[in-house]
């Protein structure tokens, strides 16, 4: 690779697309308007809010205990923490109206000016409104009443009833009582949304309702609880209580209901204060726990909470956007500008052109997100300053501290594998798109994904684990969270190396298919053509080749993991009400019926329908004998090795899901016949796997001759197909095994067998595990084991995995001899 | 100096299956000798010059440039041609001479005998006017201008040129004409590919009539004129046409073909 061409092509990509307007604004306009102008949105949204006032009438304001709730026309200051808040809520009550009439009246008939006449109208409409949702209230409440006492009533005879004679039927009364209750039950529904609407349409968004003769009540008790006159059950009086109508679906009335809550809530502590005064008791009372919180955040670390949610999602949603319009551009775009084949012919190789652009898109991507990161930065700053003077909400986030010195370093170190894994993505989609629209295409869907992605890293209780610090952009997204928001960094650092190294890996990936891209005629140039669904449909159907092709083979596990997900909820009916106890042999059923209907059958019919040779696709050739013996052997030795590495691994992995426990779970029920758990778990498997993933998928991904890529893919379809993070990784593993057993042995039947007594050894394990155990004597030179782990001895692990080894490489080493000159052979 | 030797491609074609675009062609062409391919749209000639300059692999066959297989030493390969035609646009967000200038350095011209030469090529192709213009205000024929000097900026003794002319207006296509004819004087290979009699009778020393992934014909003018007994290179090329149809069609020879 020349280091001098790679560094020619990007020098001018960079100077290319600074000359492009649209680039120029994505990446630099965009950020540096984009934030300030959501700042200014915000402060005039906040500005505007401040000044709504919410309307609160008061009915039988003359009933209210002191000390003053009310002050002209609003509540008294003191109920307030800041005195600003007195003018958002707005008081009406009889008086105000009244106060109002006469100012009007001692007004000369000339002088009166409008707007205090449409003052008047409005309050008195809302007075009257309030005096019928007032009214209404009452007959709510009566109603209520008559059902309580009524149902009371009705349990008290019925009890009766029971004790009396048990087999009786329902009395005449007894009916009667039914259908008057639930008349009552109705009236009251009835009742009550006709209150709901009146008041949603009475412009009043809090209404407090004073019972008349409150104040005295209130003093009376005071009295009481002064001469220490009360008791439990002695204190018949029953205490009126203020009511405070509201509706919490309504914003408006919810805002202002709040408010009044706390209004509410320091008067009532006021009364409170007074009648432990009168009644010589000291105000701690109240209070005998009084536990005393202490936060210990600092500024510091308060900021770096907030930080640590939005600097990993904007920088990955960032990466994103700066790398795919560069990466449309570059790829696509030359090719539609049909500047492609002058750069093909140029001395540069395809990897040097590769690189040169791929650094390119790599800088803007970089470039993007610390653009956006900065201009937020800025941005938030100087609308807290701002908030901060005037006192307004964002004053209440606190004083934000820009991140740590040490933050920004991790910031820029983890924006360059998360930037470079979608430079290399975005590339590599560019590349096979035939014009810039179409790229755009095909980039939505990854901007869709890695948009979940973040969502998911952002969420609050989510938290890195070994496990998702190998996810790729999950990984970078809570290790950067880990780091900016944890006080403790050290935890976090464990994290860095394998996340690094993933991720590196994984844009590495990226970048080699997008080289592959480029490397491929048919994908450079591709011609337009007019895509006819039923066209290519029959297309399909008539000119099937021997084996279907990898797309077909892509199509057929899509269709598999589709099926098994669309089940999902299907299959949860089915097993959810029903009792493993009574019947456990449903749901292996059920998993048997899942392997032939959503594994076997779409590939098999897939098979019959896109390729023309149903036994050379399906690998139906009778296997030379020392293929028969690896399928037939391996899986002992492979066993052993197996189990040690997912038991070391265990702590890696999040724990099982429970379903999946009862399933296994189930494999150790004595009562089910060891010969269905087989068939359910090897026998099953073993057919329908193997014809899916070996047969077609594998057949489909081999057929451009590029075995390895083949092996590795379906593997890991194969894996993927498990769902669960633990059994992907096993069933990937035993996949390439597989894979490789088939692809030599050019016939399905060894790994059937492989699969079969691999999953059988499980099988059987787990059923007679007591048996297995109660055989195998304690002390020997193999194996220990407790009633669920066994841990092999090294000796023994060496052997098998040398043995194992061994056998792979022979495969790896021996191809079999074509098989259609072995099938002549045979029919001769 | 290009040496091409039963040549074959083939690719895979959605509605037809495997289509054989190129099937066994030979020729070779020396230095200060101008090659022309003739034949009508989709007949093989870009695909075989695409192969001649490894943008594409053959499937089958030799091919040779300064001595270089395409296959083995590709980048050997590119570095001593000059390629263009149709497809091989300019960027529109670059000037003419930066333009030329990046190819050079690609090529890896060193610096102080790049700029002496781009001032030459500007000279030679009278292209002043373009120089400093970005690719994108530029006309057709100014954009031609430019390809030719991208195309001739590293000195290849190899230079193929794909339809040169084809949308420019007569006095650009002369031009153009004459700047090959120019390069031939300097002792270069050049293969010359087109479908307008006119400018293979007046420019080739030999040529090769290609028609459905087939050479039908090769020599110089005079040689085909009186192998064929027509004295029209129009007549000649219609006639070499239709005799291979007939062939197509007769039955006795559909196996050959199939």
């Amino acid at each position: 690779m020349n280091w001098r061409n790679i560094r020619l092509i990007f020098m001018r990509e960079v100077r290319d697309l600074l000359r492009d307007r649209r680039t120029l604004f994505m990446v630099f306009m965009m950020p540096l308007l984009l934030y300030p102008a959501l700042g200014i949105g915000m402060a005039q949204m906040m500005l505007s809010y401040r000044e709504k006032v919410r309307t609160v009438v008061v009915l039988g304001s003359e009933y209210l205990p002191p000390p003053p709730l009310l002050a002209e026309g609003a509540f008294a200051g003191r109920w307030f923490v800041t005195a600003k808040e007195v003018s958002q809520l707005e008081v009406v009550t009889p008086e105000t109206v009244q106060q109002l009439e006469e100012q009007l009246r001692e007004a000369a008939d000339d002088a009166r000016p409008q707007s205090q006449q449409d003052e008047l109208t409005r309050q008195r409409e809302l007075i009257d409104n309030a005096r019928q949702l007032q009214v209404l209230h009452q007959k709510l409440q009566n109603l209520e009443q008559q059902y309580l006492e009524a149902a009371s009533s009705g349990r008290d005879s019925d009890e009766a009833n029971n004790s009396i004679d048990d087999a009786e039927a329902a009395s005449p009364a007894d009916t009667d009582r039914k259908e008057a209750l639930a008349e009552l039950e109705t009236e009251i529904k009835q009742t009550r949304e006709k209150l709901s609407d009146l008041f949603a349409a009475s412009n009043v968004q809090v209404l407090i309702l004073v019972p008349e003769g409150f104040a005295e009540s209130i003093e009376r008790t005071t009295e009481q609880i002064a001469e220490r006159n009360v008791t439990e059950e002695g204190n018949e009086v029953s205490v009126p209580s203020l009511t405070v109508l509201h509706n919490n679906a309504d914003q408006k009335s919810q805002i202002a209901y709040s408010r009044v809550k706390n209004v509410l809530a320091l008067w009532e502590a006021d009364i409170l204060k007074q009648r432990l005064t009168a009644a010589r008791l000291p105000e701690s009372i109240t209070t005998p726990v009084n536990p005393q919180s202490v936060d210990l955040a600092s500024e510091q670390e308060l900021s770096a909470n907030v930080w640590g949610t939005i600097i990993p999602a904007l920088l990955i949603i960032m990466a994103i956007t700066g790398a795919f319009y560069p990466a449309v551009d570059l790829a696509a775009g030359e090719k539609e500008r049909g500047t492609m084949e002058t750069l093909l012919i140029c001395p540069a190789s395809r990897t040097e052109i590769v690189w040169g652009k791929f650094f390119t898109v790599l800088t803007f991507s970089c470039a993007t997100a610390i653009l956006n990161l900065v201009s937020l930065g800025f941005t938030t700053k100087y609308m807290v300053s701002l908030g901060g003077s005037t006192g307004g909400s964002i004053g209440r986030l606190g004083v934000i501290t820009p991140p740590t010195f040490e933050a920004i370093c991790w910031i820029l170190i983890l924006l360059i594998p998360i930037a470079a894994l979608f430079s290399a993505l975005s590339f590599a989609l560019a590349t096979f798109a035939r014009s810039s629209k179409e790229g755009q295409y095909y980039l939505t869907p990854m901007l869709a994904v890695s948009t979940g992605l973040t969502v998911f890293c952002v969420s609050p209780a989510v938290e890195i684990t070994p496990f998702y610090s190998i996810m790729p952009v999950i990984g970078v997204g809570l290790l950067l969270k880990g780091l900016l928001s944890s006080p403790d960094h050290s935890t976090m650092l464990i994290y860095v190396i394998p996340v690094l190294v993933t991720s590196t890996g994984y844009s590495i990936l990226a970048l080699w298919w997008a080289i592959d891209q480029f490397g491929r005629e048919d994908v450079l140039f591709r011609e337009a053509e007019r895509f006819n669904l039923g066209l290519w449909i029959r297309q399909l159907l008539r000119e099937k080749q021997a084996t279907p092709t990898f797309a077909e083979a892509g199509l057929c596990f899509l269709l598999i993991m589709f099926l098994q997900f669309a089940t999902m909820k299907f299959m949860q009916s089915l097993l959810g009400p029903m009792d493993l106890i009574a019947d456990p042999t449903l749901m292996l059923k059920v998993l048997l019926t899942q392997q032939v209907a959503l594994i076997a059958a779409p590939a098999l019919i897939m098979g019959i329908m896109l390729a023309r040779s149903f036994q050379e696709t399906f690998k139906l050739y009778l296997p030379q004998v020392p293929y028969l013996l690896i399928g037939l052997t391996l899986p002992f030795f492979l066993h052993p090795i197996a189990i040690e590495l997912s038991q070391s691994l265990d702590w890696f992995f999040p724990p099982l899901p429970e379903a999946v426990q009862e399933t296994l779970a189930a494999m150790q029920n004595d009562s089910i016949s060891p010969w269905l758990l087989l068939l359910t778990f090897a026998v099953a498997p073993a057919i329908c796997e193997e014809l899916a993933f070996r047969g077609f998928i594998l057949s489909g991904l081999a057929h451009h001759g590029r075995l390895g890529i083949a092996i590795v893919f379906s593997s890991l379809a194969f894996g993927l197909m498990h769902m669960i993070p633990q059994q992907v990784f096993n069933a990937s593993l035993m996949g390439l095994v597989l894979g490789l057993l088939c692809l030599r042995s050019n016939s399905l039947l060894p790994c059937m067998l492989l699969h079969f007594i691999n999953n059988g050894i499980e099988v059987l394990r787990g059923r007679f595990y007591q048996d297995i155990q109660g055989a195998i004597p304690r002390e020997n030179g193999f194996v220990t084991f407790t009633e669920t782990e066994y841990h092999y001895h090294l000796p023994a692990l060496m052997i098998c995995v040398i043995v194992a080894a061994a056998m792979i490489y022979w495969l790896y080493k021996h191809p079999a001899s074509p098989p259609r000159s072995r099938s002549e052979q045979l029919h001769a | 100096m290009i040496r091409v030797q039963d040549l074959s491609k083939s690719f895979a074609d959605l509605k037809r299956g495997q289509v054989k675009a190129l099937d066994s062609v030979s020729f070779e062409v020396k230095p200060g000798e101008i090659f022309g391919l003739l034949g009508p749209n989709g007949a093989g000639k870009t695909t075989c010059l695409r192969i001649l300059s490894t943008v594409l692999r053959p499937t089958g066959g030799l091919a040779e440039v300064a001595g270089y297989n395409v296959m083995d030493n590709p980048a050997q390969v590119r570095a001593n041609i000059g390629f263009m035609s149709g497809n091989t646009g300019i960027y529109d967000r670059m000037t003419g001479r930066e333009m030329v200038e990046y190819f050079g350095r690609l090529y890896g011209i060193p610096e102080n005998e790049l700029q002496p030469r781009i001032d030459d090529i500007i000279e030679m192709l009278q292209m002043h006017d373009v120089a400093e213009m970005l690719g994108s205000k530029m006309s057709t024929g100014m954009k031609q201008k430019v390809s030719i000097a991208r195309t001739i900026v590293h000195d290849p003794p190899v230079l193929i040129f794909d339809e040169p002319t084809s949308g420019l207006d007569v006095l650009v296509a002369r031009a153009v004409l004459k700047t090959i004819e120019s390069l031939k004087d300097q002792g270069k290979s050049i293969i010359f590919s087109t479908h307008i009699m006119r400018e293979v009778e007046k420019l080739c020393d030999r040529i090769a009539v290609i028609y459905k992934g087939e050479i039908l014909a090769s020599g110089t003018v005079n040689e085909l004129e009186e192998k064929y007994n027509e004295p029209d290179m129009e007549e000649l090329f219609f006639e070499l046409i239709r005799l291979r149809e007939e062939e197509i069609d007769s039955p006795n020879n559909t196996g050959q073909n199939g």
